[in-house]
């Protein structure tokens, strides 16, 4: 591929998304090439790790399951307090993904694909954590099958005028639609696995998995298709799903969670969490995988920028909040959002502060948003801020409401903890298990994106 | 049945049409032939089940029998109602035919019902610790006694205090065989003062009911007497309550205490008084009275009160100056019309001047009615103490207890060690092992009350009798029975059983000679009411001599000041320990403190920062040679300079009792002449703190407004802003809920209700509600449907203490309906917010979303894993709830549809006032009123009306069934 010589003065240059000689052949020799190496031994070691954090979870659950919901830290009146936030917190960190595939996706914003696949898989394994916590939470999980509209002899329905039950189908339809988007994106590259592959055990499961694909422009064309409706499927989940878990909060009378602005600000806060959890993620797998050539710091950058972004927007919730809280009149809620920075449990509401508003400001200098230490520094800061955020919203909220007389502490129990740790070991076993089997790069899309790939003015591609 | 088919059933209880080709009754009848047909071979793993070929007499299945009878704690005797479900006692309600507690009883009594079934009674006699047979346990004890007799040794006989004309007759046939048998009866909660005084001033150890109804002004001097023991007294407090707000007959409360109690808590005016001042402030009043003219009794030398300034003692004792005066006003107003009392922990001088102060009112024969008291018969602190002295010395062949347990509640533990060393035959009757049994070498097992026959006095015209609910569980007999052998082994002619003997006795005393009445059909019907009224004169009225007031003066003058007081009060739970092994009772909440399972050392605010305490600190109270830890508890409106601790706990025996809080016997001293009262304890901090299972903990209202209290004397436009509140409409999503025949309802006067805690108790033992235990409700997760919130409004050092019942509001709205997922709570067509259980999956939603908190979580399975005995408390009519789900009050809708059944199946409409939710019914106030909204002639719906009626949390627009009346104090000058 020439490289063209341009007109443009060189602060309008574009910097290009990927450094160094990268060809479509080296490229699939790059990313494809994984699954055929055998995992180095630190992968072994790091797999090894995350799965014995979630055999601590497991067994936690178990031990739940058989003695009761007792066992956490949960009380009256805070009814709802790990399982929940964690819930909300992973379901936020679901968000990133199908945000960096579909909506970037439909805004032709092709830095996106170098790192969709990666925040696409990520977005399946949140929501796959998010979803064991509603599911054990529930006094009796095995009778959780009731929350599904079935067709029964009692004759009887969910009610679906509870939140929860939106919440059931709003997150099983994200679930179901992330999954196939991902899957559909897979597509041609686990083809391309299938074709590199020796005959064996491997092939034939790239071969299934990889639907008949030939690469012929009729499969080029129903794919565009069908990625690009899916995208627009999937931009409307990425509003709806954290709305509808906002609901949970939203609608009900408790005060601190009885708030309009809910669903916007836990929209803006999942963008925020996934984002930075994307984030901590690229940067392992760059530098583990010596992926640097194809993930730049450009890309990085680009993250840390709407990290930036999404925080501002996160402050500004913060204020508006307090400020229909103040403007309500109403004591309830002006005595919750004194709990927010000022009760038992301040410093939760002053990490929140800290780390949502405060840290990701450090990206306001440009060398910051591409220095590893900050931008670790932020996307953890903010990953923990997030977390304290659904803590201050469900636990402080629920501690003291309205009768004084009800007014309780709460306290997580090691069990709770446990299967926080748990959830993490589930999701980072699941990324370490996606970098070694599947394309972990869209080697199509990022083709696409290779300098003179696309047609452009003066050969400039965008 | 009518043509549609509908009627028959009622609301909500038609057979859906079938649905598809597979109707509901067709899958049913599949899947009952499916389910024969697979476990048609196998049994289920409950043991043998055998058809009931033959009932059981006098039981119908399904159908609860009510037996009048009669429980006896201390000094107090109640008649109630036993309900039994197929021949087991599940509940106990007072007993409404009894003339002066009408249908009202104690919370411990309520609690009886499941003291029947703990796992820890004894169910043989044991010798030196091994099970036995009665003939071995006979033959142990009898020769013991025939050879007392021979050799004309004295045995003891201690036992708690007999108010049974029958037991007393027992005790008596038995020391005519035994000569030289010395029975002392004693009760731990009594105190010396008061039986001292009683003999000083009137010559006789006979108490005068106080007769609150008839008051207009009451002064209270460490007298709990709107405690939950005392529900007649509760009522005649509250009959002089208002209805309405501006009606302005109501009684004034004046109370001074160095604690609060519940009767400082409802008190129009509450001093902080330390014990020790009592009695200068009584002779004060009534110093400051004969100097306003009224009359001093003859056989008093008004010199000996001259040292007896009001202003100054008041300025001493820190009582507001207004107040105290309107305390001298008010009684010299009302004289005749009011009522001074003295608390059994204060000293004989106290008792002393009270008696006084009554004399110059007049109170006797009007507000205090000693003519139908029987002498108290107990024995006081230091007589006790010098009978053991004389056992410790080994005068006695051999001690027998019954009813009391010295082990624990004897503060001297030397002198006890040596009565255990001086007697050398040791008998314990009781029904659990506690710490005396421990030192005895036989014990032998009593029926519970519920199993046994009795009488009981209640007033010397009015007798209680005591009926078996049940046959003995074990192999066990009443304690009376026991004496009763022994007295027929001793040769005497007593009657073949103890029921024989009440009979014999009843048929001599108390069925009216010359009654046409046959004997039989009188005894029927006293079985049948439970009481039975008797010809006795009324004693002449008790002469105060004045005699004790000169030295009582004296005492009261040099009492010890500055130094930390330490007042023993009976726990609102357990007592003085007896009930301590009753899951329920440790589990209640104090009134006051909200303290369950265990006690503390309760001081002042001034004296936790005096110390740099807070609740929880672990702090050493000693005495002379006796230490106890316990953890403290900062009490708004504790006086400075008085630690107030309850007793019943510490208890080194029961699989509950053993080991909850610390014990404050060993604190007390027996030879004081006021046994509950320490003058001059050490308090050391010993800097380690312990999580206190409060099942309340925070305690001030936050500017809410969630109870309303105003006071009579406040301004008329206070009073329109505090009972109008308009509240605006709030829009619905959703439809109104239509209620086509009834809405239930209830409405609670916040003026009426004490805090006394029975309907926690009586909602317990009706709904099967679960004990946790002490972790689980310092995590919050206790599990009362009924609660009793309790506030405090003011400064900290003597702020107004509010009450507030709180239960579930069945809205109309109801926040927890809309958000369950499953639709396991839901709205009857009779406004009843319902809890299908089976239903429930536990995501505890509704439980965040209601905003009273009365929804409780099953977060471990407390009840379901219940095996026998323990599992016979429950009712039948309410489900077990397992682990997992969410419960909460339902109105007692069993009661409710039991009611409808009744009504239906007589063929007529509900009446106002039939159906009565436990809570209701166990009321000693009668603040909770229940009935039908849509009804506007019945009571709770006028109530609901009332001026001072509101709903708690109105503006949520949840639209609560639940009113409250606001509370009205009668202070001077307004709420202040």
């Amino acid at each position: 591929m020439a490289t063209t010589t341009t007109s443009l003065p060189p602060e309008l240059v574009p910097e290009p998304l990927s450094t160094g000689p990268v060809t479509a052949g080296s490229l699939d020799d790059q990313v494809l090439a994984f699954p055929d190496r055998p995992p180095p031994l630190k992968w072994f070691v790091a797999l090894a790790f995350t799965l014995g954090c979630f055999a601590v979870g497991a067994l936690l659950i178990v031990y739940t399951i058989c003695t009761g919901i007792g066992v956490w830290g949960n009380n009256r009146p805070v009814f709802w307090g790990f399982d929940i936030i964690n819930f909300v917190f992973w379901i936020g960190i679901g968000h990133a993904g199908t945000l960096i595939s579909a909506i970037l996706f439909l805004f032709r914003a092709r830095w996106r694909n170098a790192i969709a696949r990666f925040a696409e898989a990520m977005t399946i394994f949140a929501v796959m954590c998010a979803g064991i916590f509603p599911l054990i939470h529930v006094g009796r999980p095995w009778l959780a099958f009731w929350l599904f509209p079935y067709p029964n002899q009692r004759g009887i329905w969910p009610n679906f005028r509870s939140p929860l039950m939106w919440d059931v189908f709003a997150v099983n339809t994200y679930f179901s639609v992330s999954l196939m988007f991902w899957y559909l994106g897979l597509v041609p590259d686990l083809a391309s696995l299938r074709d590199r592959t020796r005959p064996g055990f491997r092939k034939v499961i790239y071969a299934i998995l990889s639907l008949g694909w030939r690469g012929s422009a009729t499969h080029w064309l129903h794919f565009e298709k069908a990625y690009l409706l899916l995208a627009g499927l999937a931009t409307g989940l990425v509003l709806s799903v954290h709305s509808v878990v906002s609901f949970d909060f939203a609608v009900s009378l408790v005060p601190g969670w009885h708030m309009t602005i809910f669903p916007p600000y836990f929209v803006t806060g999942a963008i925020f969490a996934g984002f930075a959890m994307v984030v901590i993620v690229l940067v392992v797998v760059r530098e583990s995988m010596d992926l640097g050539n194809l993930i730049t710091l450009r890309h990085l950058d680009l993250m840390n920028k709407v990290i930036l972004g999404t925080s501002c927007l996160m402050g500004y919730s913060y204020l508006m909040e307090a400020f229909t809280a103040w403007y309500s009149m109403n004591p309830f809620l002006h005595h919750t959002f004194r709990q927010y920075v000022a009760g038992t449990y301040w410093w939760a509401g002053w990490i929140c502060i800290g780390c949502n508003i405060l840290a990701p400001q450090l990206f306001w200098v440009p060398k910051w948003r591409r220095s590893y230490p900050v931008m670790l520094f932020v996307a953890l800061a903010v990953t923990v801020g997030m977390w304290f955020e659904r803590f201050v919203i469900i636990v402080i909220s629920l501690s003291q409401d309205y009768l004084p007389s009800s007014w309780h502490v709460y306290w997580p129990t090691p069990v709770d903890f446990g299967i926080l740790l748990g959830s993490f070991g589930l999701f980072f076993s699941l990324v370490l298990l996606f970098a070694r089997v599947l394309p972990i790069i869209a080697t199509t899309e990022v083709k696409a994106a290779l300098q003179g790939a696309q047609p452009g003015h003066e050969g400039v591609a965008s | 049945m009518d043509h549609d088919g509908r009627r028959e059933f009622g609301p909500g209880k038609v057979e859906p049409p079938p649905r598809s080709g597979l109707s509901r009754r067709r899958f049913l009848s599949l899947m009952g032939a499916t389910a024969a047909l697979a476990t048609g071979t196998g049994c289920p793993g409950r043991g043998q089940v055998a058809p009931l070929t033959r009932a059981v007499e006098g039981t119908q299945p399904g159908v609860p029998g009510f037996y009048a009878s009669a429980f006896q704690e201390a000094l107090s005797s109640y008649s109630v109602l036993v309900k039994t479900r197929e021949g087991r006692p599940i509940h106990i309600e007072g007993n409404d035919a009894h003339p002066t507690s009408k249908g009202k009883t104690s919370l411990r009594a309520i609690a009886e019902v499941l003291r029947l079934y703990d796992p820890d009674r004894l169910a043989r006699p044991l010798v030196e610790g091994r099970p036995v047979t009665w003939a071995d346990a006979d033959g142990r004890v009898v020769p013991i006694l025939l050879e007392a007799r021979q050799r004309s040794r004295p045995v003891l006989l201690v036992t708690g205090a007999v108010r049974s004309p029958s037991t007393r007759a027992l005790i008596a046939d038995l020391g005519k065989a035994l000569p030289g048998m010395k029975h002392v009866a004693w009760e731990p909660t009594v105190g010396d003062g008061e039986l001292e005084a009683l003999a000083a001033c009137f010559g006789e150890v006979r108490r005068a009911r106080p007769l609150p109804e008839r008051a207009h002004v009451i002064v209270s001097f460490e007298a709990d007497f709107l405690g939950p023991d005392r529900p007649e007294a509760v009522a005649g407090f509250v009959s002089n309550r208002p209805e309405s707000a501006l009606d302005a007959r109501m009684n004034r409360l004046y109370v001074f205490e160095g604690g609060v109690s519940l009767t400082g808590a409802v008190a129009d005016h509450r001093f902080r008084l330390p014990p020790s001042r009592a009695a200068a402030v009584i002779f004060a009043l009534a110093n400051a009275l004969h100097g306003n003219g009224v009359p001093l009794p003859t056989s008093v030398d008004p010199r000996w009160l001259v040292p007896f300034d009001l202003e100054r003692i008041g300025r001493e004792s820190g009582a507001a100056p207004g107040p105290l005066m309107g305390v001298v006003s008010d009684l010299e107003r009302e004289q005749g019309r009011s009522l001074v009392m003295a608390g059994t922990a204060l000293p004989g001088e106290a008792h002393v001047a009270c008696h006084l102060l009554n004399a110059m009112l007049g109170s006797e024969g009007r507000t205090l009615d000693a003519s139908r008291e029987s002498p108290l018969g107990l024995a006081s602190w230091r007589e006790l103490a010098t009978v053991f002295k004389d056992a410790a010395s080994g005068r006695f062949a051999a001690v027998v207890f019954w009813g009391t347990n010295p082990a624990y509640t004897w503060p001297d533990a030397g002198l006890w060690r040596s009565v255990v060393a001086g007697v050398a035959f040791k008998a314990t009757i009781g029904s659990l092992a506690d710490e005396t049994a421990a030192v005895s070498q036989v014990v032998l097992p009593e029926n519970h009350w519920l199993e046994s026959w009795g009488d009981h006095e209640t007033a010397t015209d009015m007798l209680c009798l005591q009926q078996p609910a049940i046959a003995p569980l074990y192999d066990t007999l009443q304690a009376e029975e026991i004496l009763l052998r022994w007295a027929k082994a001793l040769g005497a002619s007593v009657p073949a059983s103890y029921h024989d003997h009440v009979k014999t006795l009843w048929r001599k005393q108390v069925w009216p000679s010359g009654s046409p009445v046959p004997f039989e059909r009188f005894w029927q019907a006293a079985l049948h009411d439970g009481v039975a009224g008797r010809e006795v004169p009324p004693a002449p009225a008790r002469a105060f001599s004045g005699g004790a007031v000169a030295a009582a003066a004296r005492a009261a003058a040099d009492r010890p000041a500055g130094v930390l007081e330490l007042i023993a009060v009976p726990a609102v739970g357990v007592f003085d320990g007896r009930h301590a092994n009753s899951g329920w009772l440790q589990e209640l909440p104090d009134p006051i403190t909200k303290l369950t399972w265990g006690n503390g050392a309760l001081v002042s605010p001034a004296d936790a920062s005096r110390y740099g305490l807070t609740d929880g600190d672990l702090v050493r109270l000693e005495t002379r040679g006796a230490a106890t830890d316990l953890p403290v508890v900062v009490q708004p409106g504790q006086a400075p300079g008085v630690v107030t601790v309850a007793m019943g706990y510490g208890r080194r025996t029961g699989a509950v009792a053993r080991g909850v809080g610390a014990s404050v016997f060993p604190l007390l001293d027996a030879g004081s002449g006021s046994p509950h009262l320490r003058y001059g304890v050490a308090l050391s901090p010993l800097g380690r703190r312990v999580p206190l299972p409060f099942a309340q903990r925070h305690g001030r209202l936050e500017g809410r407004d969630i109870v309303r209290h105003f006071s009579l004397a406040d301004d008329a436009d206070k009073l329109r802003r505090l009972t109008a509140h308009p509240v605006a409409e709030l829009a619905s999503l959703y439809p109104d809920q239509k209620y086509p025949e009834h809405k239930w309802g209830m409405a609670i006067d916040l003026t009426r209700c004490t805090g006394c805690s029975t309907c926690v108790i009586a909602c317990q033992s009706e709904n099967n509600i679960a004990c946790v235990g002490p972790e689980q409700v310092v995590k919050g997760r206790e599990m009362h449907w009924m609660r009793i919130d309790r506030y405090y409004e003011g400064g900290v050092d003597n702020p107004w203490v509010l009450f507030q019942p709180m239960l579930c509001q069945q809205c109309d709205n109801a926040p927890c309906e809309t958000v369950c997922p499953v639709y396991a709570t839901n709205h009857s067509t009779d406004g009843l917010n319902q809890m299908v259980y089976n239903r429930c999956v536990g995501t505890r939603y509704c439980g965040n979303n209601c905003p009273y908190r009365v929804r409780r979580f099953n977060f471990l399975e407390f009840t379901a894993s219940k095996r026998e005995p323990e599992s016979l408390v429950f009712n039948p009519e309410v489900t077990v709830r397992p682990r997992g789900v969410m419960e909460k009050c339902t109105f007692c809708i069993q009661r409710i549809q039991d009611a409808r059944q009744r009504a239906k199946v007589e063929g007529r409409t509900l009446g106002d006032g039939e159906i009565v939710p436990a809570c209701a019914a166990a009321c000693p106030a009668r603040a909770i009123v229940f009935g039908d909204l849509k009804d506007p002639s019945s009571r709770v719906a006028r109530l609901s009306l009332d001026e001072r009626g509101y709903k708690v949390l109105e503006e949520l627009g949840a639209k609560p069934s639940v009113t409250y009346l606001a509370r009205i104090s009668n202070s001077l000058g307004g709420r202040g």
